[in-house]
């Protein structure tokens, strides 16, 4: 029977590797952990950092998709942070000013579903959105059209924020 | 720049155009640079490129427009 602590398959070992030319040279393999058991917890230690590090990241995101720029501000990126605030925030205010269609859940087709689920993007704007728009939506008119595409963007723009915030919060280059 | 008509804020198609290039470039230069000087670029490339390709478009439809 083998013992769960043998570590006789890890022991140093020393291999005679003979190159294409010349003499044989003698190569020694890196040396073991201290133990097995060590070895399993600094793996165990290091897959839950892994695990926390992508929860705050995925929070992170979410904070960044529920209000506009907050994802950066909490990473401290107060630049970005305000301007995509600012961003989405002009562009749902003008949006909704110039009585585009704010989408509901209610839609009659494909591309109603699809508007709502762009504005739904701009996160807590949405309900701004539709309490600025009082009279509802017109777009009989070019105004209430481009108003339509200013929401839209605004959703689709805060989630391209939110997803920079997760990646950055993952540490890749942002 | 905006007038009120009708309890709506109204734009004109270039207004509306300059609007939403500006806000979109701005964007797109704080989140894709670091640096403020690549910002600035990327931000005035992207803003000229919005124009050239919106109003490069608009003269290729003119000929169907009447």
């Amino acid at each position: 029977m083998i013992e769960e602590n043998d570590d006789r398959h890890l022991r140093e070992t020393a291999t005679t590797v003979e190159p294409l030319t010349g003499e044989p040279v003698a190569v020694r393999s890196a040396p073991p952990p201290a133990s097995a058991t060590e070895g399993s917890a600094s793996r165990r230690t290091a897959a839950q950092d892994e695990f926390r590090n992508e929860s705050r990241a995925f929070a992170t995101g979410v904070a960044g998709w529920l209000l506009p720029g907050l994802g950066h501000a909490l990473q401290r990126m107060w630049g970005r942070a305000l301007v995509v605030f600012l961003a989405v925030g002009s562009l749902v205010y003008t949006g909704a000013s110039m009585r585009g269609n704010v989408f509901t859940s209610t839609g009659s087709d494909a591309f109603d579903y699809l508007g709502y689920i762009a504005d739904l993007g701009t996160g807590c704007f949405y309900f701004l959105a539709r309490t600025i728009e009082k009279n509802g939506a017109d777009v009989s008119h070019a105004g209430g059209d481009y108003g339509t595409r200013f929401l839209a963007t605004a959703g689709v723009l805060n989630l391209l924020a939110a997803l920079h915030a997760y990646e950055a919060a993952r540490g890749r280059k942002a | 720049m905006a007038a009120s008509m009708a309890n709506a804020m109204t734009f004109s198609h270039f207004q509306a155009f300059l609007f939403f290039a500006a806000v979109i470039s701005v964007s797109f230069g704080f989140l894709g640079r670091r640096r403020p000087n690549d910002r600035l670029k990327y931000i005035l490339w992207s803003f000229f490129l919005f124009l050239l390709v919106g109003i490069g478009i608009g003269w290729v439809m003119y000929p169907f427009s009447r």
